[in-house]
């Protein structure tokens, strides 16, 4: 089944193409990686798929529903999750109750059964605690729970927004660079970790620049250049892909 | 010192509720029953500001307005007290609704500015509109609070009317800030891209906060107005709204009891003379000229020195003596 069906994305900042006619699909059950040089439009082609930014042309759907122009909080409440690049934690909050806050998030707004402590709000409560502690174990960093985000290590950062966004109960999610900034070790745990998000049946679109993990854990690739689309694939034949060593290649001669 | 934590917000009520037991002095009861007016506007902008992370420059005019709409129905229409009373809630929510519906979708301060013009349009329309409101003159002879058959006229009597009504308000604001409702209020505060990747309703939060804000300020207006007795438009100001600000940031983020610390010291100082005996009136009067370059001031250094403000200290006052 397909989960995501993108087709013919635009996206532009002025004279700028930042995403060019883009389409693709994300199946059912699989880990596919979205890689490029920088300013290849990865983010932004992010952007446009969960709801934080709106493409000039084309389609995104998910689970076979129209995403564009929807806004973020009802891509999450359909189930669609996502991380950023920056982790955008909730600094003066516990790792705990930052999972929590996405725990809540099919939960009703409830300004006056929170007040009134009925029965109900006191039900959900109880919920979302349980799923946050859930999730902080799953994600293998409970030992963190009660300490507040601004105080964690940056490796703990990017797990605590996994866990976020997993506590969100997605379909899929989307995760922007989890491995930066991890060491060694961290991005072994990484791999782990995505593989059994991935096994608890969650859909997952990746964008990375660690090589190694994206060819170690995707089934399929799409590769991005100045917002184009230039190759999709399992891992084995975007290694060997001229247009792909190309643009690489051209990434590494300006840079050096 | 976990046990001290826990009992503070019961002793604190028990003093509060037993304050007319501990002075006959009218008017210190009378300026206790101001402190509690300006409590109960300062419970609203703690979940707004402390919470939420909105800036309003502009609550002095929901005060306005609730004292206004209260006082015209038991005056000119002859209501019941309680009905102007939820009049006043209901128009100010209305208010409240009408400005952060559109200024709340835009990014940035925009709340803050289109606050700001509601705050000097509003103080305005108090003086223009004086059919109404009694313009420059001010509104006269609005009755005590009643309910039923009692009528609330003895000092002692307001405030008890004035504190309980807080002290609702405070249980309310205190359930919805520890459950998902405060937590999606702290989350946008902390992240606007991190709380709508959770499924956060931002600008649905911000709305209901700042609507509960401003029927806060509005049933403080009711109140004042029939505590006073007299409603003049020199008191809804911008440099109103200012003050009550002002309690919010010195008071501090994530907390209701620091703002509330912070009201009861901001509005004490403004009857220094009456309640410290033996300070001179020219002293108090110096000190009082000064108080909004103070607020300016405090607010400043508050934000440099230390951002979290009372509710920070009182924190680091709690965590003494624990591991």
């Amino acid at each position: 089944m397909t989960m995501l069906k993108v087709r013919g994305v635009s996206r532009r900042f002025g004279g700028l193409t930042a995403v060019d006619d883009v389409s693709f699909d994300v199946h059912e059950g699989q880990i596919k990686a979205l890689i490029g040089p920088n300013g290849a439009g990865k983010s932004t082609l992010f952007n446009c798929v969960t709801g934080f930014d709106t493409p000039h042309e084309g389609s995104v759907e998910f689970k076979g529903q129209q995403l564009v122009g929807r806004r973020p909080q009802v891509a999450v409440q359909m189930g669609l999750a996502r991380t950023f690049q920056n982790t955008q934690l909730f600094d003066e909050m516990t790792a705990h109750e930052n999972v929590m806050v996405g725990a809540a998030a099919r939960h009703a707004a409830g300004f006056f059964a929170a007040a009134l402590r009925l029965p109900t709000a006191l039900a959900q409560e109880q919920e979302a605690a349980a799923t946050a502690s859930r999730l902080l174990r799953r994600t293998g960093i409970e030992e963190w729970a009660d300490t507040f985000a601004a105080d964690l290590p940056a490796g703990i950062r990017r797990l605590v927004e996994i866990a976020r966004a997993l506590a969100t109960d997605p379909s899929m999610v989307l995760l922007d660079e989890p491995a930066a900034g991890l060491n060694a070790t961290e991005t072994a745990e990484l791999v782990e970790t995505l593989r059994r998000i991935r096994d608890d049946g969650v859909t997952v679109l990746v964008v990375e620049h660690d090589m190694g993990l994206v060819m170690e854990v995707s089934d399929e690739i799409l590769v991005l250049d100045r917002g184009k689309k230039i190759a999709e694939g399992p891992p084995r034949m975007i290694q060997k892909d001229p247009l792909v060593i190309a643009a690489y290649l051209g990434e590494e001669s300006d840079d050096g | 010192m976990r046990t001290v934590r826990a009992l503070a917000p019961y002793l604190v009520a028990i003093v509060v509720a037993a304050g007319p037991f501990l002075t006959d002095d009218r008017f210190l009861l009378k300026v206790l029953t101001f402190v509690g007016l300006n409590a109960l506007v300062i419970v609203g902008l703690a979940l707004l500001f402390g919470f939420a992370g909105q800036v309003s420059l502009g609550h002095a005019a929901f005060v306005g307005l609730g004292a206004y709409a209260s006082a015209v129905c038991s005056v000119r229409f002859g209501w019941p007290w309680i009905v102007g009373f939820i009049a006043a809630g209901s128009l100010a929510a209305l208010g409240g609704l009408i400005l952060a519906l559109p200024s709340l979708r835009l990014k940035g301060h925009y709340l803050a500015m289109a606050t700001l013009g509601f705050g000097e349009l509003a103080s305005l329309a108090f003086v223009e509109a004086e059919p109404v409101t009694g313009g420059v003159d001010g509104f006269s002879g609005i009755p005590f609070p009643s309910i039923g058959g009692f009528e609330f006229r003895e000092p002692a009597a307001l405030y008890w009317l004035v504190w309980a009504i807080v002290g609702i308000a405070v249980l309310l604001a205190t359930n919805l800030t520890a459950l998902r409702p405060g937590r999606a209020m702290r989350a946008l505060h902390g992240s606007e891209l991190g709380a709508l990747a959770s499924g956060v309703d931002t600008t649905g939060i911000k709305v209901r906060v700042f609507v509960l804000s401003a029927t806060l300020a509005g049933l403080a207006g009711a109140l004042y107005a029939s505590v006073v007795g007299f409603v003049s438009p020199s008191v809804f100001t911008v440099g109103s709204s200012v003050t009550f600000l002002a309690m919010a940031v010195i008071g501090g983020t994530g907390s209701l009891a620091g703002p509330l610390v912070a009201a009861t010291a901001l509005t004490l100082v403004q009857y220094l003379d009456a309640l410290i005996p033996g300070i001179s009136r020219d002293t108090a009067r110096i000190v009082q000229s000064f108080q909004e370059d103070v607020y300016g001031m405090s607010i400043v250094l508050v934000v440099l020195l230390a951002p979290r403000g009372v509710s920070g200290l009182l924190k680091r006052l709690g965590s003494v003596g624990r591991p």
